[in-house]
């Protein structure tokens, strides 16, 4: 197992009464590409304010590079980039200007030419020097990652960095992400609420909703599960429920309609239901199939 | 009729001698006076009146014939608007006044005349002044105007080496300070609640002394010092 | 990391259309009173000398540079903490309403250091709005009406000072009154930790000195206990060294107090601003 970067354990934040964050617990290790999925208002943005203080939780904890922020303020943060929620800056400064207050307090600012090349990285070379105030979102959205970037850091944390953008800028901060993995070996803490997105971008992951962590684990086999919800759309619905309840024992029937089946089933059963169905003269007028994880989680979204 | 005659005699007799005594004295003060075609001296002012606090100022002092009167000053000097020039412009005319003379009295151990002088006309400010004069040296010892507007200015004299020209070397003014007060609002210091009333002066009186020194007398001064 | 993040606050500061408000409101004001003592300074002074003068005449450049100065501070210096406060009450707020707090606390800087960072940014845009409220007013002052010495109207009567014990005088004032804004500069920064919008602090700051200075003035038995210890009542202590004499006891008590309220502000300021879930 390679090395631990981020280790929440049980944080909880109440606000007043709302409990805004319940036990969440999570681990992101170097090298991931960390999606950190929820429904909007899940707790995600509570969450990662958590992780870099920025609110104080009133139970749990949080190590970074093994270390709490308490006690390793300056040198935590000084490896970590990070947006939280949208990039805000200094609407009356240009951009250059706002990367060299960041960069400076970040303790790294040398000269303008880090600043000019980071720009010039996020496709943002031309309009150093125009104000922020004139810049679109998705203009914000890149000088947002450059000023995550500029001093270097190990880690970066990047709160729902696509929302907003329109499709380009969605699969320019998508490959820019990808970039940072695979090029520089960055490890990334990146929220979002759509599954899509993290199943692109992301290795490992973990689901949140109403503050709770729900499911963590490696994208690749949460999403490409051989469990799958099957939704049947068949002629005899008692029969086929009947011939399910006696003959496949670990096929779960969720719920019934006056057509429709909807079942919990093993991809590997999937033939030999079909067949038994057909011998037994259900006709079957269609089969859907959803990775059980989706739905799980579109059940969530919807709630 | 004749005890009227005898009464007019016992009345006028005296005020006429009187006037009489008054006016030799008042005329050889002139005369002394008039010695002085102009002079300038040094002059030490120092202040002694309640509700103005003033550190003592250097000025030079300015007089030329008949009633040129300057004094300069690189700070702020504060001076009796009345004592100056009154009484000379007063007594440069005989028409202007009536002296009478009123007794003697000691001032310091100089035995010294009363001049009462009594402005002719009413349309002056000044009602009445009073001279001490020591008539050895026809020196005036100390002297009191009275006007409508300021009340009374009392002027001690001390005569040391000017003598001969009649110039003092201290005068120490008494001014009434009665009407004086801080104008209400102006003075805005939050620090002190009494600020927002008026304030009115303790003492009745004030006092500024000046020490003339340096005379220069009769080396003839331009008229320019005296505009302003 | 302390002097890095006063840099970006200086930055900031200095980029802000709002901050150079304060120094052309005072250049207009103190151009409009210059004016005004130039076309008909006589006459207001007579209207302060007016009782004096039927008996006493005053010789000498009454109406001079250094007169001018203390006309303009004692109009003035009542009116500057709403400069100050409209500048400093939005250090802190100011950020929070940007989200740019957001980004800076999650910097490698303790909240301690960036919260000092504002408040010595904060005193430093103090003490450049009191000197070039002295450069205005003195400087301006002694160009267009001259040197001479300087008679000021206590409440307890005239004071004439002379010349060469003038400037000195006016340096301490200077000072005391940079202490009292700097009171006015760290209740605002103090406000500014509590709210996210940018009015709420520079408005609470001129309704506390507005109250202040109310229960300061009303001859109300009730507030005797009270009114020593309001920073306000001490935000004039800089007319004290223009008494004679220098009533060095109760300027020490004003610097004591405003020192105080100062260290008291910063620290509620640090406690809140430490403890400060970042929402915005």
């Amino acid at each position: 197992m390679s090395e631990k970067i981020i280790e929440v354990q049980n944080i909880t934040k109440q606000f007043g009464t709302f409990e805004a964050v319940k036990n969440v617990s999570f681990t992101v290790y170097k090298g991931d590409v960390f999606g950190f999925l929820g429904p909007n208002g899940a707790g995600k943005s509570t969450t990662l304010r958590c992780i870099l203080s920025l609110i104080k939780p009133n139970n749990g904890k949080v190590f970074i590079f093994g270390k709490t922020l308490a006690e390793s303020r300056r040198e935590v943060l000084s490896k970590i980039g990070c947006i939280i929620e949208k990039p805000d800056f200094y609407k009356y400064l240009s951009a250059e200007k706002n990367l060299e207050i960041f960069s400076r307090i970040s303790g790294t600012y040398s000269d303008k030419n880090s600043i000019y090349k980071m720009l010039d990285f996020v496709g943002l070379n031309g309009r150093e020097k125009d104000k922020v105030a004139g810049y679109s979102h998705g203009m914000k959205q890149r000088l947002g990652i450059a000023q995550a970037l500029l001093h270097n850091p190990d880690l970066i944390i990047l709160d729902e960095p696509t929302t907003g953008l329109d499709p380009q800028g969605i699969i320019d901060i998508r490959n820019l992400i990808l970039q940072l993995k695979s090029e520089h070996n960055k490890t990334i803490l990146l929220s979002s609420h759509q599954l899509s997105e993290i199943e692109i971008i992301a290795n490992r992951m973990v689901i949140i909703n109403k503050g709770k962590s729900i499911i963590e684990g490696n994208v690749d086999q949460l999403l490409n599960s051989e469990d799958l919800i099957v939704n049947l759309e068949i002629d005899n619905v008692e029969l086929s429920a009947q011939i399910i309840a006696q003959s496949f024992k670990n096929v779960q029937v969720l719920s019934v309609n006056s057509n429709q089946l909807q079942l919990a089933i093993n991809k590997s059963e999937v033939p030999e239901l079909t067949k038994k169905l057909v011998d037994s003269q259900v006709r079957i007028f269609a089969i859907e199939s959803k990775r059980k994880l989706e739905d799980y989680f579109i059940k969530i979204v919807n709630n | 009729m004749n005890f009227l005659f005898r009464l007019l005699i016992i009345f006028i007799i005296p005020l006429s001698v009187f006037s009489q005594v008054a006016e030799v004295t008042i005329e050889n003060l002139n005369a002394r006076m008039d010695r002085i075609r102009d002079y300038s001296a040094d002059a030490l002012i120092k202040s002694d009146i309640p509700l103005i606090k003033i550190l003592p100022v250097r000025a030079t002092i300015y007089f030329k014939q008949k009633n040129k009167f300057r004094i300069k000053s690189k700070g702020i000097a504060i001076l009796p608007k009345q004592g100056f020039l009154d009484l000379s412009e007063l007594l440069s005319g005989k028409e202007n006044y009536t002296a009478l003379f009123s007794g003697f009295d000691v001032i310091g151990n100089y035995r010294s005349e009363i001049i009462t002088i009594l402005p002719a006309g009413d349309t002056t400010d000044l009602i009445l002044a009073k001279l001490w004069i020591d008539p050895t040296g026809y020196l005036v010892r100390k002297s009191q105007i009275t006007t409508r507007t300021n009340g009374t200015i009392t002027i001690d004299y001390t005569y040391n080496n000017q003598n001969k020209f009649g110039l003092p070397d201290s005068m120490i003014f008494t001014v009434d300070v009665k009407k004086f007060k801080i104008p209400k609002g102006v003075a805005t210091d939050i620090n002190k609640i009494s600020s927002e009333e008026e304030k009115k002066p303790t003492s009745k009186t004030g006092k500024i002394f000046i020490q003339l020194t340096n005379y220069q007398i009769n080396k003839g001064l331009s008229d320019e010092v005296f505009q302003k | 990391m302390l002097l890095k993040s006063t840099y970006n606050e200086f930055i900031k500061i200095a980029a802000k259309p709002r901050s150079y408000l304060g120094l052309a409101a005072i250049t207009i004001l103190v151009g409009v009173i210059l004016f005004a003592l130039k076309v008909d300074g006589l006459s207001f002074i007579s209207f302060v000398t007016a009782s004096f003068e039927q008996t006493l005449s005053f010789e000498g450049n009454i109406l001079n540079g250094n007169l001018v100065a203390f006309i303009v501070l004692q109009m003035l210096i009542i009116h500057i903490p709403l400069l100050v406060a409209l500048v400093t009450g939005d250090l802190v707020s100011g950020e929070a309403a940007m989200g740019t707090i957001r980004m800076l606390a999650s910097k490698p800087i303790s909240r301690t250091q960036l919260l000092l960072s504002k408040f010595i940014a904060g005193g430093t845009y103090t003490l450049l709005i009191i000197i070039w409220l002295g450069i205005m007013s003195v400087l301006f002052g002694k160009l267009l009406f001259g040197s001479g010495d300087l008679m000021v109207l206590n409440s307890d009567g005239l004071v004439i000072l002379p010349q060469s014990d003038i400037n000195w005088r006016y340096l301490c004032g200077f000072a005391v009154a940079f202490l009292a804004l700097l009171t006015v500069s760290s209740l605002s920064i103090c406000l500014s930790c509590f709210t996210e919008n940018s009015i709420g602090p520079i408005v609470t700051t001129m309704a506390i000195i507005i109250l202040f200075t109310i229960i300061g003035t009303l001859d109300v038995r009730i507030f005797d206990k009270i009114r020593p210890f309001l920073f306000t009542t001490h935000m004039a202590s800089w007319r004290s060294f223009f008494e004679e004499p220098v009533p060095m006891k109760d300027i020490y008590r004003s610097i004591f107090i405003l020192i105080g309220h100062n260290i008291l502000l910063l620290a509620i300021s640090l406690n809140k601003f430490n403890n400060k879930d970042i929402t915005s």
